[in-house]
């Protein structure tokens, strides 16, 4: 058995090969324990002490050589794609790679933060306000009587030994506090929880996030807060959606509207997300009522303002398609790590 | 709210179809959520907002078609009452006439009670009312009309004749319609003969006084309860009724008197009843309010000229009285179906919405921003960078718990605020710890097969505060399990330890630029966080008993939990520039065993001490603790780095300090040399 007669073996049958086990075979028959080239090695103690060197490196490039072509036919096999076993430091780069493990921001932090980092763009502050507050600051301040059904909409956690205290029902009374501590001009957003005494349920759940935003100046009009809501809306749900304002009642606004979007599952053909109505309820807003801001102590002659709310947890079901509120707050890492 | 379009049209002539209207209603702000061909009429679905007591009745909805519309509304049938306002034989009583500004009661005799026709029959079923007899009917006809709550009474079954008007007494009880036996109180406002209770006020009849086919002679009710007293005692009664809705929102004097009149007319006209007397006993009519309206504020706000005649006519439709007071100004009447109407922002909203919001452009305002607006928020999103960077995914649990199980894990030493009117028991109290929530959220992965939970939460915790309760924003942060990760050499395992998550609260000390922390055992299983000498939280090993209240068995679960108040409160972003050393430095390991109840803290601060100021840093490069050396001990390797900044050291000047520094471990520490 000499060399050349097995480079002349080799090429006809790396030829002849049409499949990955073909070449497995292949790669047993010249590379494998009893192979071709193992054979050849084995000779080498046989061979006369100066014929060794060359033989050996005669052996060494044959076997080089079968390597290269079955790295070539493997990757003709293959339909071109490396499957090279070895990298250059001879790791193998199809184990997996070695790295710490990431954590995961919550969904809806990722959504907070996403937002909030819009409307600091466009020149608001971000402040926070604390979850328990007054009846006054919740209700009163808001323009929503005590005794009267437009408080029915916001069902109120009340605290134990702590007479008028509760658990914020919505994020508005920051912006009595922050009307209350700052001068006008003011444009600020406000994330956090807030608490309603809701069962809980696929959409509801007795805790959830909200954000506020408001923004109070001479010269505030309703054609601002159409603009400053339609930039956010696009922001969030791209530039292709359309928008509508619907005249609804809040009572710490007037006008107040309701800002749908066209659905962004169906595009506004309809579909069970959107009700089969098209649009998408995401927004409440309106311009803040004279009584708000006479609570207040700002002069309703002098200042106008736009405000407007939203659901943090209907914004990021909308935007990952999460069809359970409840997932929120269960925490499965298979849930979290998608985020 | 439910009405049909054929009601819609004995009012107002409508030329677009039911679907378009539904739109435009909608888009005027009242919401119709569904339209449905039905007996050859549509019946709408509206959702009426608590504002617009008027839009609960078909009138009310007729008035905004016109608008949307631009027509006017068909003249209603008279209105005169046919009644003569007799004087004598019957009463009305009204105790406090701010529970009942109007009691008006017609005794409408000689009636016979029968199915209802057809047509009234057919109406009722539509909107999913159910057809009792003529006189009932005729009363539900005329509330969803024209929005007033009418109630009718078998004028035979009521004791002597007098209708009184008061508060219920504790003692009272009172069978209702639906045959249920009410307890009443005084925060219940009744209708009594004197005798007994006859009605709730304003919420429903008692069924011994209801209409039925025996009855002959009826009294006819027709009132203006106070919204928020009529409220209160369906709150108190848990029943809610059209009536009951309907008085809450508000209904006023002159629908009140309007329709009993109409009802009296339909009730003679179907029933062959006589109306006899007609009563009313309240405060005078109200007067109606004026609005002045500057047109430039209307441009102002809504940022669109809108013609003087155009604003006009969109009131007008909607009811109001308008006229022009020179340039620029208008008087607007509010008719007294509208009591939500008292601004001139509010007439601002009644052109905007009729005009369409579409219609109105849109700007971008001028914002001057305040940056210099920045809470503890920055410090928060830069710690949960830290965190996720280390391998915590972030939790988000309810503020709110159950009692029992913060008891159950023993780290809640007060009483903790309480909420007043829970739904179910997982919201009793306000958390004083995040550490039970998040042991939850392990146990739950836990059952979902997950090896390797690592937690953390950032919220407020409460307690209770003299006037006000305190909340504190807390960083939780729990660690369970067996960690996985690759090495060249093949898959390596790992048991979750305290020290992982001491490591943790390490590197964001160290990222928040905090100097001064330190970790000290407290009690069994519990190490002390205290950073800038002040206690900010600390590390637990959680208890099995603990544990196997959220069901974890077999598994340790570290925890610790960090006030952020505290910590932030010591934190210091501001870096300073330090030249990165130009000699190099000089390593010298030492391999020591050392008793293993020696704290290491204390003997590498004695050595830095000893070695100053050449010796700049020391490491533990490695440490050993099991059977290859005697129990009670561990084996150690310190590495020594000595450095000067002035110049490359010699071994010559390391070798004294560095024998120093080992003759110091053996004999302060007896350390044993290897």
């Amino acid at each position: 058995m000499d060399i050349y007669s097995i480079k002349a073996q080799l090429d006809a049958d790396i030829q002849a090969i049409a499949s990955l086990q073909a070449l497995e075979d292949f790669r047993l028959k010249y590379l494998g324990r009893k192979g071709i080239v193992a054979e050849l090695t084995g000779l080498i103690p046989t061979l006369p002490k100066e014929e060794r060197g060359k033989f050996g490196q005669e052996a060494n490039a044959l076997k080089g050589r079968i390597n290269e072509l079955i790295a070539e036919k493997q990757r003709a096999l293959s339909g071109g794609q490396d499957t090279k076993v070895s990298g250059a430091s001879g790791n193998d780069i199809f184990m997996p790679g070695i790295a710490q493990e990431l954590g995961h921001i919550h969904p809806l932090t990722q959504v907070i933060d996403e937002i909030c980092a819009i409307f600091t763009q466009l020149g608001f502050s971000i402040v926070e306000g604390p979850e328990i507050e007054t009846e006054f600051n919740n209700f009163t301040g808001l323009n929503i009587p005590l005794d009267h059904p437009s408080r029915d909409a916001f069902d109120t956690f009340y605290l134990k030994d702590y007479s008028k205290l509760l658990l914020r029902s919505h994020t508005s009374p920051v912006q009595i506090r922050a009307m209350k501590s700052r001068k006008p001009p003011l444009a600020i957003v406000v994330p956090g929880r807030v608490y309603r005494p809701d069962a809980v349920d696929a959409s509801h759940s007795f805790m959830f996030h909200q954000i506020e935003g408001f923004i109070v100046d001479t010269d505030i009009k309703f054609s601002d807060l159409k603009g400053v809501l339609e930039t956010f809306a696009k922001a969030v749900f791209g530039n292709d959606i359309k928008m509508r304002f619907r005249p609804h009642f809040f009572p710490f606004t007037e006008p107040s509207a309701e800002v749908d979007i066209s659905c962004i599952i169906c595009k506004g053909k309809g579909c069970s997300v959107c009700g089969r109505k098209g649009w998408l309820e995401v927004l409440g807003s309106g311009m803040i009522h004279p009584n708000v801001f006479r609570h207040v102590g700002i002069d309703p002659k002098k200042y106008t303002g736009f405000a407007f709310g939203m659901g943090v947890e209907r914004i990021a079901m909308l935007k990952y398609g999460i069809n359970d509120i409840r997932l929120f707050f269960e925490n499965d890492l298979r849930f979290l790590r998608q985020f | 709210m439910k009405f049909t379009y054929n009601w819609l049209k004995d009012f107002v002539d409508i030329k677009i179809a039911p679907e378009a209207l539904a739109e435009k209603l909608t888009m005027a702000g009242l919401e119709v959520s569904g339209v449905e061909g039905k007996g050859g009429d549509f019946v709408f679905e509206a959702e009426i907002t608590s504002n617009r007591p008027d839009w609960l009745s078909v009138i009310g909805i007729a008035r905004e078609v016109a608008a949307i519309t631009g027509v006017k509304l068909k003249s209603a049938k008279s209105s005169k009452c046919r009644c003569a306002k007799a004087v004598g034989k019957f009463a009305i009583k009204v105790e406090d006439k701010s529970d009942c500004p109007l009691y008006s009661a017609k005794i409408i005799r000689e009636v016979k009670v029968g199915p209802s026709p057809k047509w009234l029959k057919e109406r009722l079923e539509l909107i999913g009312c159910r057809s009792i007899n003529n006189v009932v009917d005729i009363t539900n006809y005329c509330l969803f009309t024209w929005g007033e709550p009418l109630h009718a009474f078998d004028l035979d079954k009521l004791s002597g004749a007098e209708i009184i008007v008061r508060r219920a007494k504790n003692s009272e009880k009172l069978v209702t319609i639906d045959q249920v036996e009410r307890k009443l109180d005084a925060d219940i406002l009744i209708i009594a003969d004197p005798v007994k209770p006859v009605a709730v006020a304003g919420v429903m009849g008692g069924k011994d006084t209801e209409v039925t086919e025996h009855t002959k002679n009826i009294l006819l009710e027709a009132a203006v309860f106070n919204g928020s007293v009529v409220r209160r005692g369906r709150q108190k009664l848990g029943l809610s009724t059209d009536s009951s809705y309907r008085f809450e929102r508000g209904v006023d004097f002159e629908t009140a008197e309007f329709s009993a009149c109409q009802a009296s007319g339909l009730i003679e006209e179907l029933s062959s009843g006589k109306c006899v007397l007609a009563k009313s006993s309240g405060k005078a009519l109200p007067k109606t309010k004026s609005i002045s309206l500057d047109l430039g504020l209307v441009e102002k706000i809504l940022n669109v000229k809108i013609a003087e005649q155009k604003l006009k006519n969109i009131l007008g439709h909607l009811g109001f009285r308008v006229r022009s007071v020179g340039k620029n100004k208008m008087m607007v009447t509010v008719p007294l179906f509208r009591e939500d109407v008292e601004l001139p922002e509010d007439l601002i909203e009644e052109i905007s919405r009729i005009y369409g919001f579409e219609n109105i452009p849109q700007t971008l305002p001028s914002i001057k921003p305040q940056v210099s607006i920045r809470g503890s928020r920055d410090l928060v999103a830069l710690t949960k960078k830290v965190l996720t960077g280390l391998g915590l995914s972030e939790a988000i649990t309810y503020s709110l718990v159950d009692q029992d199980l913060s008891k159950g894990f023993g780290l809640q030493d007060a009483q903790p605020v309480a909420i007043m009117n829970p739904l179910s028991k997982e919201q009793e109290v306000l958390r004083t710890t995040l550490i039970p929530s998040l042991a939850r959220c392990v146990s739950y992965n836990l059952n979902q097969k997950q090896e390797f939970v690592f937690l953390y939460e950032i919220a407020n915790v409460f307690s209770r505060g003299e006037n006000f309760p305190e909340e504190e924003l807390t960083l939780g942060i729990v660690i369970c399990g067996e960690k996985s990760f690759f090495l060249e050499q093949g898959l390596a395992k790992e048991n979750a330890s305290l020290l992982e998550i001491k490591g943790v609260l390490e590197r964001l000390f160290l990222k928040l630029g905090i100097k001064e922390y330190d970790f000290n055992p407290s009690g069994s299983g519990v190490i002390e966080v205290t950073v800038g000498g002040q206690k900010a939280g600390s590390l637990i090993n959680l208890e099995k008993s603990a544990l196997a209240r959220v069901d974890i068995k077999n598994k340790d679960l570290f925890c610790a939990e960090v006030s952020l108040e505290k910590v932030f409160a010591a934190a210091d972003l501001n870096k300073k520039f330090v030249s990165p050393p130009r000699y190099p430095g000089i390593t010298r390991d030492i391999s020591l065993v050392l008793k293993e109840d020696l704290a290491i803290k204390s003997v590498l601060s004695r050595l830095y001490e000893k070695g100053t100021p050449l010796l700049i840093e020391v490491r533990i490069a490695d440490y050993y603790k099991g059977k290859q050396i005697s129990a009670g001990l561990r084996s150690l390797t310190i590495s020594c780095i000595y450095r000067s900044d002035e110049r490359t050291l010699t071994e010559a000047e390391v070798n004294p300090v560095h024998s120093e520094v080992v003759r110091m471990l053996t004999e302060s520490f007896g350390a044993k040399i290897r």
